[in-house]
Protein backbone atom coordinates (compact mmCIF):
# COMPACT_ATOMS: atom_id res chain seq x y z
CA UNK A 1 0.00 0.00 0.00
CA UNK A 2 2.98 2.25 1.60
CA UNK A 3 4.62 1.42 -2.35
CA UNK A 4 2.08 2.48 -4.43
CA UNK A 5 1.51 5.82 -2.04
CA UNK A 6 5.35 6.21 -2.79
CA UNK A 7 5.08 5.61 -6.53
CA UNK A 8 1.51 8.05 -7.39
CA UNK A 9 3.43 10.59 -5.29
CA UNK A 10 6.79 10.11 -7.67
CA UNK A 11 4.29 10.22 -10.46
CA UNK A 12 2.70 13.44 -9.51
CA UNK A 13 5.76 15.09 -8.85
CA UNK A 14 7.31 13.87 -11.92
CA UNK A 15 4.46 15.59 -14.14
CA UNK A 16 4.39 18.39 -11.59
CA UNK A 17 8.13 19.62 -12.89
CA UNK A 18 7.33 18.70 -16.45
CA UNK A 19 4.55 20.61 -16.94
CA UNK A 20 5.99 23.38 -15.06
CA UNK A 21 8.52 23.54 -16.72
CA UNK A 22 6.93 23.12 -20.32
CA UNK A 23 4.58 26.16 -18.63
CA UNK A 24 7.66 28.44 -17.66
CA UNK A 25 9.08 27.68 -21.64
CA UNK A 26 5.71 28.96 -22.47
CA UNK A 27 5.21 31.95 -20.75
CA UNK A 28 8.66 33.22 -21.86
CA UNK A 29 8.23 32.62 -25.31
CA UNK A 30 4.22 33.79 -25.47
CA UNK A 31 4.25 37.16 -27.29
CA UNK A 32 1.26 39.45 -26.73
CA UNK A 33 1.91 41.67 -30.08
CA UNK A 34 0.91 38.84 -32.34
CA UNK A 35 0.27 34.86 -32.34
CA UNK A 36 0.00 32.58 -35.12
CA UNK A 37 -1.93 29.75 -34.92
CA UNK A 38 -1.47 26.18 -35.45
CA UNK A 39 -3.84 24.17 -37.81
CA UNK A 40 -5.14 22.34 -34.31
CA UNK A 41 -5.73 25.71 -32.99
CA UNK A 42 -7.28 27.15 -36.10
CA UNK A 43 -9.91 24.13 -36.17
CA UNK A 44 -10.98 24.40 -32.29
CA UNK A 45 -11.71 28.52 -32.39
CA UNK A 46 -13.47 27.58 -35.57
CA UNK A 47 -15.57 25.46 -33.97
CA UNK A 48 -16.13 27.34 -31.04
CA UNK A 49 -16.58 30.62 -32.78
CA UNK A 50 -19.39 30.01 -34.49
CA UNK A 51 -21.29 29.17 -31.64
CA UNK A 52 -19.91 32.53 -29.97
CA UNK A 53 -21.63 34.04 -32.78
CA UNK A 54 -24.48 32.75 -32.87
CA UNK A 55 -25.40 33.69 -29.42
CA UNK A 56 -24.81 37.31 -30.05
CA UNK A 57 -26.77 37.19 -33.27
CA UNK A 58 -29.45 36.13 -30.98
CA UNK A 59 -29.04 38.27 -28.36
CA UNK A 60 -29.24 40.85 -31.45
CA UNK A 61 -32.36 39.76 -33.06
CA UNK A 62 -34.45 39.09 -29.59
CA UNK A 63 -32.88 43.22 -28.75
CA UNK A 64 -33.94 44.22 -32.41
CA UNK A 65 -37.76 42.72 -31.67
CA UNK A 66 -37.56 45.00 -28.83
CA UNK A 67 -35.89 48.24 -30.39
CA UNK A 68 -37.85 47.88 -33.32
CA UNK A 69 -41.61 46.58 -32.30
CA UNK A 70 -42.23 47.01 -28.55
CA UNK A 71 -40.13 50.35 -28.50
CA UNK A 72 -41.97 52.29 -31.57
CA UNK A 73 -43.74 55.29 -29.86
CA UNK A 74 -42.50 58.77 -31.02
CA UNK A 75 -41.37 57.18 -34.35
CA UNK A 76 -43.39 59.60 -36.49
CA UNK A 77 -41.55 62.37 -34.55
CA UNK A 78 -38.41 60.87 -34.46
CA UNK A 79 -38.81 60.41 -38.35
CA UNK A 80 -39.64 64.02 -39.24
CA UNK A 81 -36.49 65.31 -37.34
CA UNK A 82 -34.15 62.76 -38.60
CA UNK A 83 -35.38 63.96 -42.48
CA UNK A 84 -34.41 67.42 -41.94
CA UNK A 85 -30.96 66.11 -40.73
CA UNK A 86 -30.06 63.84 -43.58
CA UNK A 87 -30.83 66.89 -45.82
CA UNK A 88 -28.85 69.04 -43.67
CA UNK A 89 -25.62 66.19 -44.14
CA UNK A 90 -26.62 66.10 -47.52
CA UNK A 91 -25.59 69.49 -47.56
CA UNK A 92 -22.54 68.94 -45.93
CA UNK A 93 -21.55 65.89 -47.96
CA UNK A 94 -21.67 67.94 -50.98
CA UNK A 95 -19.37 70.49 -50.03
CA UNK A 96 -16.98 67.69 -48.25
CA UNK A 97 -16.90 66.15 -51.85
CA UNK A 98 -15.99 69.76 -53.26
CA UNK A 99 -12.89 69.62 -50.52
CA UNK A 100 -11.86 65.98 -51.75
CA UNK A 101 -12.20 66.69 -55.06
CA UNK A 102 -9.44 70.03 -54.11
CA UNK A 103 -7.42 68.05 -52.28
CA UNK A 104 -6.79 64.86 -54.41
CA UNK A 105 -6.14 67.90 -56.91
CA UNK A 106 -3.50 69.55 -54.55
CA UNK A 107 -1.85 66.37 -53.39
CA UNK A 108 -1.18 65.24 -57.54
CA UNK A 109 0.32 68.78 -57.78
CA UNK A 110 2.48 68.55 -55.34
CA UNK A 111 3.21 65.25 -56.05
CA UNK A 112 2.29 63.73 -52.66
CA UNK A 113 3.55 60.33 -52.82
CA UNK A 114 0.94 57.17 -53.93
CA UNK A 115 -1.40 56.19 -51.92
CA UNK A 116 -1.94 52.39 -50.82
CA UNK A 117 -5.54 51.56 -51.95
CA UNK A 118 -6.86 49.70 -48.80
CA UNK A 119 -10.17 47.27 -49.55
CA UNK A 120 -12.64 47.67 -46.56
CA UNK A 121 -13.83 44.13 -45.39
CA UNK A 122 -16.83 44.46 -43.07
CA UNK A 123 -16.79 42.15 -39.90
CA UNK A 124 -19.27 41.34 -36.81
CA UNK A 125 -17.66 41.41 -33.31
CA UNK A 126 -18.56 38.03 -32.04
CA UNK A 127 -17.34 38.25 -28.54
CA UNK A 128 -14.90 39.53 -26.32
CA UNK A 129 -11.88 37.65 -24.44
CA UNK A 130 -12.53 35.44 -22.12
CA UNK A 131 -9.83 37.29 -19.55
CA UNK A 132 -10.84 40.83 -18.17
CA UNK A 133 -7.06 41.75 -18.23
CA UNK A 134 -7.13 41.93 -22.20
CA UNK A 135 -9.11 43.90 -24.25
CA UNK A 136 -9.51 41.72 -27.15
CA UNK A 137 -12.60 41.42 -29.39
CA UNK A 138 -13.57 38.17 -31.69
CA UNK A 139 -14.78 38.87 -35.02
CA UNK A 140 -16.29 36.61 -37.89
CA UNK A 141 -13.84 37.43 -40.63
CA UNK A 142 -10.62 35.16 -40.96
CA UNK A 143 -8.15 34.30 -43.63
CA UNK A 144 -10.06 33.04 -46.19
CA UNK A 145 -11.87 36.79 -46.53
CA UNK A 146 -8.79 37.96 -46.98
CA UNK A 147 -7.90 39.44 -43.66
CA UNK A 148 -3.96 39.14 -42.52
CA UNK A 149 -2.18 39.25 -39.92
CA UNK A 150 -1.57 42.99 -38.35
CA UNK A 151 -4.53 44.47 -40.58
CA UNK A 152 -5.65 47.67 -38.71
CA UNK A 153 -8.91 47.44 -37.91
CA UNK A 154 -11.61 51.24 -37.86
CA UNK A 155 -14.87 51.92 -37.43
CA UNK A 156 -16.44 55.48 -38.61
CA UNK A 157 -15.79 56.91 -35.22
CA UNK A 158 -11.75 55.84 -35.37
CA UNK A 159 -9.15 53.30 -34.89
CA UNK A 160 -9.90 50.01 -33.31
CA UNK A 161 -7.04 47.71 -33.46
CA UNK A 162 -5.50 45.18 -35.28
CA UNK A 163 -5.54 41.49 -35.96
CA UNK A 164 -3.33 39.86 -33.50
CA UNK A 165 -4.51 36.01 -33.74
CA UNK A 166 -6.02 35.07 -37.04
CA UNK A 167 -7.87 31.47 -38.44
CA UNK A 168 -10.24 30.98 -41.26
CA UNK A 169 -12.83 32.40 -40.75
CA UNK A 170 -12.40 34.12 -37.34
CA UNK A 171 -10.11 36.96 -35.95
CA UNK A 172 -8.96 38.72 -32.87
CA UNK A 173 -8.72 42.16 -32.97
CA UNK A 174 -6.12 43.53 -29.88
CA UNK A 175 -7.90 47.22 -29.63
CA UNK A 176 -6.14 50.41 -28.12
CA UNK A 177 -7.53 49.90 -24.78
CA UNK A 178 -5.22 47.04 -24.50
CA UNK A 179 -2.21 47.84 -22.84
CA UNK A 180 0.09 45.58 -25.25
CA UNK A 181 -1.49 47.64 -28.39
CA UNK A 182 0.95 50.45 -28.94
CA UNK A 183 0.66 53.69 -31.89
CA UNK A 184 2.39 56.06 -33.13
CA UNK A 185 -0.06 58.94 -32.33
CA UNK A 186 -0.06 62.74 -33.89
CA UNK A 187 -1.68 65.38 -32.11
CA UNK A 188 -3.27 66.99 -34.86
CA UNK A 189 -3.47 70.89 -33.79
CA UNK A 190 0.34 70.95 -32.61
CA UNK A 191 1.70 67.76 -34.83
CA UNK A 192 3.29 66.54 -31.78
CA UNK A 193 4.18 62.95 -31.25
CA UNK A 194 4.16 60.53 -28.87
CA UNK A 195 2.98 56.48 -28.30
CA UNK A 196 -0.24 55.32 -27.70
CA UNK A 197 -1.29 52.73 -25.54
CA UNK A 198 -4.03 50.69 -23.92
CA UNK A 199 -4.63 51.74 -20.32
CA UNK A 200 -7.92 50.57 -18.89
CA UNK A 201 -11.42 49.61 -20.30
CA UNK A 202 -12.31 53.42 -21.37
CA UNK A 203 -8.84 55.47 -22.07
CA UNK A 204 -5.67 55.03 -23.06
CA UNK A 205 -2.46 56.86 -22.05
CA UNK A 206 -0.19 58.87 -24.79
CA UNK A 207 3.61 58.31 -23.80
CA UNK A 208 6.88 60.23 -24.47
CA UNK A 209 5.13 63.59 -25.59
CA UNK A 210 7.57 66.29 -25.11
CA UNK A 211 7.03 68.45 -21.77
CA UNK A 212 7.18 71.85 -24.02
CA UNK A 213 4.18 70.55 -26.78
CA UNK A 214 1.12 73.00 -26.04
CA UNK A 215 -1.54 70.16 -25.71
CA UNK A 216 -4.59 71.44 -24.56
CA UNK A 217 -7.64 69.28 -23.82
CA UNK A 218 -9.96 67.82 -26.65
CA UNK A 219 -7.07 68.28 -29.10
CA UNK A 220 -7.43 65.35 -31.96
CA UNK A 221 -5.15 62.41 -32.14
CA UNK A 222 -4.66 60.59 -35.05
CA UNK A 223 -2.29 58.01 -36.19
CA UNK A 224 1.04 59.19 -37.65
CA UNK A 225 1.28 56.31 -40.11
CA UNK A 226 4.88 55.65 -38.47
CA UNK A 227 5.29 51.57 -37.39
CA UNK A 228 4.35 49.91 -40.45
CA UNK A 229 1.05 48.72 -39.24
CA UNK A 230 -1.95 51.62 -39.36
CA UNK A 231 -2.34 54.38 -42.14
CA UNK A 232 -1.86 57.85 -41.28
CA UNK A 233 -4.56 59.52 -40.30
CA UNK A 234 -6.90 57.53 -38.26
CA UNK A 235 -8.78 59.16 -35.45
CA UNK A 236 -7.58 57.85 -32.38
CA UNK A 237 -9.39 59.60 -29.98
CA UNK A 238 -9.02 63.36 -27.99
CA UNK A 239 -7.08 64.62 -25.44
CA UNK A 240 -9.30 64.01 -21.83
CA UNK A 241 -6.21 64.38 -19.13
CA UNK A 242 -2.64 66.27 -19.58
CA UNK A 243 -0.23 65.78 -16.36
CA UNK A 244 2.58 67.67 -16.38
CA UNK A 245 4.83 66.82 -13.42
CA UNK A 246 7.56 69.43 -11.71
CA UNK A 247 10.25 67.20 -13.02
CA UNK A 248 11.12 65.32 -16.35
CA UNK A 249 11.09 66.01 -19.94
CA UNK A 250 7.78 64.41 -21.19
CA UNK A 251 3.68 64.87 -20.18
CA UNK A 252 1.24 62.20 -19.70
CA UNK A 253 -1.39 63.24 -21.75
CA UNK A 254 -4.80 60.72 -21.25
CA UNK A 255 -7.03 59.83 -24.09
CA UNK A 256 -10.49 58.91 -24.96
CA UNK A 257 -10.78 56.72 -27.27
CA UNK A 258 -13.21 57.58 -30.24
CA UNK A 259 -14.49 54.25 -30.67
CA UNK A 260 -17.15 53.44 -28.11
CA UNK A 261 -16.35 50.38 -27.25
CA UNK A 262 -19.21 49.24 -25.11
CA UNK A 263 -21.43 49.37 -28.24
CA UNK A 264 -19.36 48.44 -30.97
CA UNK A 265 -21.11 45.59 -33.01
CA UNK A 266 -19.18 46.03 -36.75
CA UNK A 267 -15.72 47.27 -38.00
CA UNK A 268 -13.81 47.09 -41.14
CA UNK A 269 -10.79 45.72 -41.58
CA UNK A 270 -8.20 47.99 -43.81
CA UNK A 271 -6.28 45.12 -45.72
CA UNK A 272 -3.87 45.88 -48.87
CA UNK A 273 -1.67 44.16 -51.28
CA UNK A 274 0.78 46.27 -49.11
CA UNK A 275 0.16 43.76 -46.06
CA UNK A 276 2.21 40.72 -47.38
CA UNK A 277 5.20 43.19 -48.76
CA UNK A 278 5.23 45.18 -45.11
CA UNK A 279 5.27 41.31 -43.63
CA UNK A 280 8.40 40.02 -45.92
CA UNK A 281 9.98 43.36 -45.22
CA UNK A 282 9.35 42.48 -40.87
CA UNK A 283 10.98 39.11 -41.78
CA UNK A 284 14.02 40.17 -43.33
CA UNK A 285 14.45 42.91 -40.60
CA UNK A 286 14.10 40.36 -37.60
CA UNK A 287 16.49 37.85 -39.56
CA UNK A 288 19.06 40.39 -40.05
CA UNK A 289 18.92 40.86 -36.36
CA UNK A 290 18.84 36.99 -35.67
CA UNK A 291 22.12 36.88 -37.96
CA UNK A 292 23.95 40.10 -36.07
CA UNK A 293 23.47 38.36 -32.70
CA UNK A 294 24.52 35.29 -33.72
CA UNK A 295 27.75 37.30 -34.83
CA UNK A 296 28.06 38.92 -32.00
CA UNK A 297 28.15 35.57 -30.00
CA UNK A 298 30.35 34.25 -31.91
CA UNK A 299 32.93 37.10 -31.70
CA UNK A 300 32.32 37.54 -28.29
CA UNK A 301 33.24 33.82 -27.50
CA UNK B 1 -3.32 3.70 -12.25
CA UNK B 2 -4.21 2.42 -16.36
CA UNK B 3 -7.68 2.56 -14.99
CA UNK B 4 -7.70 5.56 -12.77
CA UNK B 5 -6.85 7.39 -15.80
CA UNK B 6 -9.48 6.23 -18.03
CA UNK B 7 -11.78 6.75 -15.13
CA UNK B 8 -10.75 10.73 -15.58
CA UNK B 9 -11.37 10.56 -19.20
CA UNK B 10 -15.19 10.95 -19.09
CA UNK B 11 -15.26 13.06 -16.43
CA UNK B 12 -12.35 15.33 -17.81
CA UNK B 13 -14.85 15.36 -20.64
CA UNK B 14 -17.97 16.54 -19.42
CA UNK B 15 -15.82 18.87 -17.67
CA UNK B 16 -14.18 20.48 -20.57
CA UNK B 17 -17.33 20.82 -22.22
CA UNK B 18 -18.97 22.88 -19.20
CA UNK B 19 -15.91 24.68 -19.41
CA UNK B 20 -17.03 25.42 -23.20
CA UNK B 21 -20.52 26.39 -22.56
CA UNK B 22 -19.67 28.85 -19.78
CA UNK B 23 -16.48 30.35 -21.61
CA UNK B 24 -19.25 31.16 -24.68
CA UNK B 25 -21.47 32.99 -22.06
CA UNK B 26 -18.77 34.63 -20.36
CA UNK B 27 -17.03 35.62 -24.37
CA UNK B 28 -20.56 36.43 -25.95
CA UNK B 29 -23.78 36.55 -23.65
CA UNK B 30 -22.57 38.82 -21.47
CA UNK B 31 -20.43 41.94 -22.97
CA UNK B 32 -23.57 41.74 -25.03
CA UNK B 33 -25.54 42.77 -22.15
CA UNK B 34 -23.26 45.32 -21.65
CA UNK B 35 -20.73 43.41 -18.78
CA UNK B 36 -17.55 44.73 -20.72
CA UNK B 37 -15.39 45.79 -17.40
CA UNK B 38 -15.74 42.53 -15.93
CA UNK B 39 -15.30 38.90 -17.03
CA UNK B 40 -16.05 36.06 -14.84
CA UNK B 41 -13.04 33.47 -15.09
CA UNK B 42 -14.54 30.09 -14.90
CA UNK B 43 -11.78 28.55 -15.68
CA UNK B 44 -9.83 29.82 -12.25
CA UNK B 45 -12.88 27.52 -10.52
CA UNK B 46 -12.72 24.71 -12.39
CA UNK B 47 -8.42 24.32 -11.77
CA UNK B 48 -9.24 24.98 -8.34
CA UNK B 49 -11.65 22.55 -7.94
CA UNK B 50 -9.26 20.40 -9.49
CA UNK B 51 -6.71 20.82 -6.72
CA UNK B 52 -8.78 20.89 -4.09
CA UNK B 53 -10.53 17.60 -4.85
CA UNK B 54 -9.15 15.44 -7.40
CA UNK B 55 -6.51 13.09 -5.85
CA UNK B 56 -4.87 11.36 -9.24
CA UNK B 57 -1.48 12.10 -10.19
CA UNK B 58 -2.52 13.60 -13.32
CA UNK B 59 -3.89 16.64 -11.54
CA UNK B 60 -1.35 19.02 -13.81
CA UNK B 61 -2.05 17.42 -17.00
CA UNK B 62 -5.94 18.27 -16.60
CA UNK B 63 -4.80 21.31 -15.15
CA UNK B 64 -2.97 21.82 -18.37
CA UNK B 65 -5.70 20.39 -20.62
CA UNK B 66 -8.30 22.98 -18.88
CA UNK B 67 -6.24 25.96 -19.57
CA UNK B 68 -5.39 24.81 -22.98
CA UNK B 69 -9.22 25.05 -23.83
CA UNK B 70 -9.16 28.45 -21.91
CA UNK B 71 -7.03 29.55 -24.61
CA UNK B 72 -9.13 29.01 -27.23
CA UNK B 73 -11.09 32.06 -25.53
CA UNK B 74 -8.49 34.19 -24.45
CA UNK B 75 -4.94 35.53 -25.58
CA UNK B 76 -3.74 35.11 -22.15
CA UNK B 77 -2.95 31.75 -23.61
CA UNK B 78 -2.58 28.25 -21.19
CA UNK B 79 0.87 29.37 -19.59
CA UNK B 80 0.47 31.27 -16.75
CA UNK B 81 -2.84 29.64 -15.39
CA UNK B 82 -1.26 25.99 -15.63
CA UNK B 83 1.50 27.58 -13.72
CA UNK B 84 -0.85 28.90 -11.09
CA UNK B 85 -2.80 25.71 -11.01
CA UNK B 86 0.06 23.07 -10.48
CA UNK B 87 1.58 25.44 -7.90
CA UNK B 88 -1.80 26.07 -6.05
CA UNK B 89 -1.86 21.79 -5.72
CA UNK B 90 1.54 21.23 -4.51
CA UNK B 91 -0.02 23.95 -1.97
CA UNK B 92 -2.93 22.09 -1.09
CA UNK B 93 -1.19 18.99 -0.91
CA UNK B 94 0.69 20.63 2.02
CA UNK B 95 -2.46 21.76 3.56
CA UNK B 96 -4.83 18.74 2.78
CA UNK B 97 -5.55 17.69 6.47
CA UNK B 98 -6.18 21.34 7.10
CA UNK B 99 -8.99 22.01 4.29
CA UNK B 100 -12.41 20.65 4.88
CA UNK B 101 -14.98 21.59 2.71
CA UNK B 102 -17.55 20.54 4.94
CA UNK B 103 -19.89 23.66 4.97
CA UNK B 104 -20.46 26.03 2.40
CA UNK B 105 -19.02 29.12 3.94
CA UNK B 106 -15.80 27.47 4.51
CA UNK B 107 -16.06 26.71 0.61
CA UNK B 108 -16.76 30.29 -0.24
CA UNK B 109 -13.48 31.08 2.17
CA UNK B 110 -11.22 28.65 1.03
CA UNK B 111 -12.21 29.25 -2.17
CA UNK B 112 -11.31 32.96 -1.96
CA UNK B 113 -8.18 32.26 -0.48
CA UNK B 114 -7.06 30.40 -3.00
CA UNK B 115 -7.89 32.94 -5.83
CA UNK B 116 -5.70 35.70 -3.87
CA UNK B 117 -3.03 32.88 -4.27
CA UNK B 118 -3.42 32.61 -7.78
CA UNK B 119 -3.76 36.06 -8.32
CA UNK B 120 -0.22 36.65 -6.60
CA UNK B 121 1.63 33.88 -9.00
CA UNK B 122 0.04 35.44 -12.23
CA UNK B 123 0.77 38.66 -10.97
CA UNK B 124 4.52 38.16 -10.39
CA UNK B 125 4.88 36.07 -13.61
CA UNK B 126 3.22 39.39 -15.37
CA UNK B 127 5.72 41.68 -13.31
CA UNK B 128 8.88 39.36 -14.30
CA UNK B 129 7.18 39.23 -18.03
CA UNK B 130 5.78 43.23 -18.63
CA UNK B 131 8.04 45.12 -15.77
CA UNK B 132 4.82 47.07 -15.36
CA UNK B 133 3.19 47.36 -11.45
CA UNK B 134 0.80 49.68 -12.50
CA UNK B 135 -0.69 47.06 -14.34
CA UNK B 136 -1.29 44.57 -11.53
CA UNK B 137 -2.37 47.23 -9.67
CA UNK B 138 -5.19 48.05 -12.31
CA UNK B 139 -5.99 44.33 -12.29
CA UNK B 140 -6.63 43.93 -8.74
CA UNK B 141 -9.62 45.86 -8.86
CA UNK B 142 -11.01 43.84 -11.17
CA UNK B 143 -9.64 40.83 -9.68
CA UNK B 144 -11.95 41.58 -6.48
CA UNK B 145 -15.53 41.72 -7.55
CA UNK B 146 -14.50 38.91 -10.24
CA UNK B 147 -13.35 36.51 -7.69
CA UNK B 148 -15.84 37.20 -5.04
CA UNK B 149 -18.42 36.50 -7.23
CA UNK B 150 -17.06 33.51 -8.14
CA UNK B 151 -16.66 32.14 -4.67
CA UNK B 152 -19.91 32.73 -3.43
CA UNK B 153 -20.83 30.06 -6.50
CA UNK B 154 -18.52 28.06 -6.03
CA UNK B 155 -20.48 25.91 -2.90
CA UNK B 156 -23.19 25.47 -6.39
CA UNK B 157 -20.31 24.60 -8.74
CA UNK B 158 -18.84 22.48 -6.62
CA UNK B 159 -21.58 19.88 -5.88
CA UNK B 160 -22.08 19.76 -9.33
CA UNK B 161 -18.34 18.81 -10.15
CA UNK B 162 -18.59 16.36 -7.34
CA UNK B 163 -21.59 14.61 -9.16
CA UNK B 164 -19.22 14.41 -12.41
CA UNK B 165 -16.21 12.79 -10.85
CA UNK B 166 -18.09 11.21 -8.37
CA UNK B 167 -16.40 12.21 -5.46
CA UNK B 168 -18.56 10.79 -2.31
CA UNK B 169 -16.24 11.72 0.48
CA UNK B 170 -14.32 14.87 1.20
CA UNK B 171 -11.05 15.12 -1.71
CA UNK B 172 -11.26 11.36 -2.48
CA UNK B 173 -11.92 10.16 -6.47
CA UNK B 174 -14.29 7.00 -6.08
CA UNK B 175 -12.23 4.04 -6.97
CA UNK B 176 -9.03 5.62 -6.40
CA UNK B 177 -6.51 4.01 -4.31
Amino acid sequence: MRLIEDRERRQRAVLNVIVLLISFIGVAKRSYVVEQTSPFENLLIDSFAPVQDSVTSFRSRVSSFFDHYLMNIGASKDNYLLKSKVKELENQIYKLSEVARENKRLKRLLQFGDEIAYKKILAQVVAWDASSDFRVIRINKGLKDGVSLQSPVITSQGLVGYIYRLTDHFADILTVLDGNNRVDGLIKRVRAHGIVEGFNNEKSIMKYVSRAEPIILGDIVMTSGLGNIYPKGINIGSVSKIERESYGITQKVEITPAVDFGRLEEVAILSSEGDEQKRREWNALDEMEDNDSAVNIGSSR
Amino acid sequence: MKGDMIRTIRPLGITLLILVVLEIISTALLPMMGFIKYRIPFNVLLVLYVGLKLETPYTSIIILILQYTHSFFSIEGWEMGTISGVLICIVIGYLKDLLHLTSNVMTVFVVQMFQFLWFTIVSILVYLKEDSLTYIVEKFWRFLPESIFLSLIAPFFISILDTIWQIREDRVLEGSI
